[in-house]
């Protein structure tokens, strides 16, 4: 049978990273396809490629077996593929029936002006193909995760009367915001329309991909490392084949020595935040890393901003040093002696068009100043020299400013800005390394470490596997807005790397 | 090349704006250059200047105060009214009555999580009714022989007061922006609200102050008016909303924050009264004065906002 969709050596690079690399994918009329593989393995740039959403490097894409290059997303539309996004691409304060043809050739117009009732027909044609049973003049924003997973779905299957032949129908993790039944009802339809339409469906969640797939592809480090028939799955293969090149060289493996604190750091019971976390708990010594591991939206990240005092509501009980800690703004958090490096270094790390001083000096500069708020530049001067030279900062001067340095070097000036003060107790990273070559991890890695020697209680949400096997004292996995593994003692006795991606999908 | 240009042009730009319509306007009219016209028009428009000052510090942030020119009038009529009884005191009680309204609404914008422009545009409304509520839409005015306001309207060394306060103020708020950690959190602020925010600033404070400041010059602005005028009346100060504002941009502080300060402003401010003055001696209609400063904020904007850092337009 030929091929209804293919990629052939499709590679893609972004700057220095090489997102996909030489990678194939066909598929047959018919059948689902699940994509799996951890974060950062090329999931969704492939799925980008495939929607037009991204142009490959090299390669060829064919539909059917007919060379094609897919420009935009409206030129892969034409060629009858369509992708599912997660609930986001639905403007909320439109109807149901505006969404589903917001992006399509605009037939409900006689001479600019709507039809609403050709309009209301049409939408109702295609919410009937899903099964969902509301008024197409609902608004958006009314509607549940799982209604609105559906109507993206309709907005898709709306190709089925635009496009002739075959369909491509791509589903970029569509169950991360719905429940059981609404997941079943996707997947009632996922097998309603196989029969003009090719699938593919990623999913974090190895469950789902077995009982939706008809063939499983794995993908680790940009690359499919394998395809499996439904019938012929190992399960611990394909844990085994996606921890990829993450895996520790468990021979060259320097064990960190921990020295903790007798007191604990950081205790959290029942830390409940609705819709993110459930249920949290742990504790953090003052010398410990403590790393947390978790697929995207496994809520890692939110348990670090309720600490922070970001979140708007939360429950359960968080004590620091002994004491409930009752905060509900960073300025408190920062006050007590925690810090928080973001994510997001472009828009929440870094003060963009700021120089590097000044984003040292930021939180902790008053604490080098002549008291009453006056701070002194000549003192700051000196001090973030040595950080500076200390982090081993690329920076022509101190003075430059910070959106001229390489992704590494600004990630080093918005760590140093929690190690300028001097009160600093406990420092929480979230994916510090995300977007840095292997030259300024290491450098970070050790940096961090070091702080750890010294003392400071050390709450890490990590990238990768080989992160946390290198750096944390302990690992707690997250799955779903809960804990699903606690490993102690990682350094002494590492846990492979199958069962973390275990416990993680 | 351009960039060099460009960069220029920023930094300097409103002082070369400022010397050729300075020569412009002297070419025209040269008695404009004598030290009595000079300190007349210093002294006339001291109350424009020092709202200046003050509306620098909510733009810096990237916020916008509306509410200056109503608060200003607001302020005149109530120092008008109170001092008969308060004498000297009334100026001060104004002037620190309007900071704390000015930090009230600093701290909405943040708790409410409304624009500022819209909060400042209902304080506008809110202002001028009450000043018109009070006055009766008469004018109130104020007996010589009291100290504060017979100061202000005096000369030190051949100097009007009221500039010389111009000054100081101004002088402070440069001391603070560039010495503390306030300035410093007030730049930063500007630059990018939510990662000073994660920094652990309290950003709810430091827009608490920017607006009181805001508010507390607005209320000076008053003072020094009837200080000059004897009376107050409740728009007495309603047509130096778009002049101030034209002040602060033209001097390059930019709308979109981060860029700028009180010292530029204040330069800005100057080019203000020459466009003012370079529409009078030209011969034209003085209502082609607001049509002039709206042709000018609407350049100064359009050169100086960071638009990478807006994204979208609205």
């Amino acid at each position: 049978m030929t091929a209804a969709f293919s990629l052939e050596g499709i590679s893609k690079r972004f700057g220095e990273v090489t997102a996909l690399d030489n990678v194939s994918l066909s598929l047959v009329e018919g059948e689902v396809l699940g994509l799996i593989g951890q974060n950062g393995s090329g999931k969704s740039t492939i799925m980008k490629v495939m929607a037009g959403l991204h142009q490959p490097d090299s390669g060829i894409i064919k539909v059917g077996g007919r060379v094609v290059q897919l420009r935009s997303p409206l030129v892969a539309a034409a060629a009858g593929i369509g992708l599912v996004h997660q609930e986001q691409s639905l403007i909320r304060s439109l109807t149901v029936a505006e969404n589903l043809f917001l992006d399509k050739p605009a037939t409900s117009t006689r001479a600019g002006v709507y039809r609403w009732n050709d309009l209301r027909d049409r939408a109702k044609h295609q919410l009937d193909k899903v099964e969902l049973d509301i008024d197409p003049f609902t608004p958006v924003a009314e509607l549940s995760f799982g209604q609105r997973q559906m109507v993206e779905l309709a907005k898709v299957l709306s190709l089925e009367e635009l496009v002739q032949g075959h369909l491509v129908i791509l589903f970029d993790e569509p169950t991360a915001v719905l429940n059981p039944p609404e997941i079943d009802a996707l997947f009632s339809q996922i097998r309603r329309i196989k029969h003009r339409s090719s699938v593919v469906f990623v999913s974090h969640r190895m469950d789902e991909i077995l009982t939706i797939s008809d063939r499983v592809y794995v993908m680790s480090d940009g690359r499919n490392v394998a395809t499996r028939d439904k019938d012929h799955v190992n399960v611990d293969e394909l844990y085994e084949l996606m921890v990829g090149k993450q895996r520790v060289n468990r021979k060259d493996r320097k064990p960190r020595e921990a020295h903790l604190g007798a007191e604990a750091a950081l205790t959290l019971k029942n830390v409940t935040v609705p819709g993110e976390i459930e249920d949290i708990s742990l504790t953090l010594a003052p010398g410990e890393i403590l790393g947390l591991i978790g697929v995207q939206g496994s809520g890692a990240e939110t348990i670090l901003r309720t600490v922070f005092g970001m979140a708007d509501e939360w429950s359960g009980s968080i004590d620091y040093f002994g004491a409930p800690l009752t905060i509900d703004s960073p300025a408190e958090a920062v006050h007590k002696g925690i810090g928080y490096l973001p994510a997001e270094r472009k828009t929440e790390g870094m003060i963009r068009n700021t120089s590097v001083s000044e984003n040292v000096a930021i939180t902790y500069g008053w604490q080098h100043g002549r008291g009453g708020g006056v701070i002194s530049r000549a003192r700051e001067r000196g001090l973030i020299e040595g950080w500076v030279q200390k982090l081993a900062i690329k920076t022509p001067s101190i003075g430059h400013r910070i959106d001229n340095l390489s992704g590494g070097n600004q990630q080093k000036v918005v760590l140093s800005k929690w190690l300028f003060g001097k009160t600093l107790k406990f420092l929480m990273l979230d994916h510090p390394t995300r977007g840095l070559d292997p030259g300024a991890r290491s450098d970070l890695f050790a940096v961090i470490r070091e702080l750890a020697d010294q003392g400071l209680a050390i709450l890490l949400v990590a990238d990768t596997l080989d992160e946390v096997l290198n750096m944390a004292d302990s690992i707690i996995v997250m799955k779903d807005g809960r804990v699903s593994a606690r490993i102690e003692g990682v350094q002494a006795a590492p846990p492979s790397e199958e069962d973390l991606v275990k416990a993680m999908v | 090349m351009k960039d060099t240009v460009l960069r220029l042009m920023r930094r300097h730009g409103a002082l070369i704006v400022l010397i050729v319509i300075l020569a412009a306007v002297s070419t025209a009219a040269p008695g404009i250059l004598r030290w009595r016209a000079i300190n007349s028009l210093l002294k006339d428009n001291a109350p424009m200047l020092v709202m200046i000052v003050g509306a620098t510090l909510p733009i810096l942030l990237g916020c916008l105060d509306l509410s200056i020119a109503a608060m200003a009038s607001l302020a005149a009529v109530v120092a008008a009214m109170l001092a008969p009884s308060l004498g000297s005191a009334s100026a001060f009680v104004v002037v620190a009555g309007a900071s704390v309204i000015g930090g009230v609404q600093g701290w909405l914008i943040g708790r409410l999580q409304v624009p500022s422009f819209v909060i400042s545009l209902g304080a506008l409304g809110i202002f001028k009714g009450v000043a018109l509520y009070l006055t009766g839409a008469a004018m109130v005015g104020i007996q010589p022989g009291i100290g504060v306001y017979d100061l202000l309207g005096g000369k030190t060394a051949g100097m009007s007061n009221s500039f010389i306060l111009v000054m100081i103020v101004a002088g402070l708020f440069a001391v603070m922006l560039k010495f503390t950690n306030l300035g410093r959190n007030i730049y930063a602020f500007g630059a990018n609200e939510i990662a000073v925010y994660i920094s652990g600033v309290r950003r709810d404070w430091v827009r608490s102050f920017a607006f009181a400041a805001s508010a507390g010059c607005a209320a000076l602005g008053g003072v020094l008016m009837i200080s000059q005028t004897m009376f107050a009346s409740a728009t007495v100060a309603g047509s130096l909303l778009l002049p101030a504002l034209v002040g602060v941009i033209v001097g390059g502080t930019a709308i979109s924050g981060g860029v700028g300060g009180v010292l530029s402003s204040l330069i800005g401010g100057l080019i203000a009264i020459l466009i003012r003055v370079g529409v009078t001696i030209s011969g034209l209609p003085p209502e082609s004065q607001d049509v002039a400063f709206g042709i000018t904020i609407l350049i100064a904007v359009a050169l100086t906002t960071d638009r990478a850092k807006i994204g979208l337009v609205k």
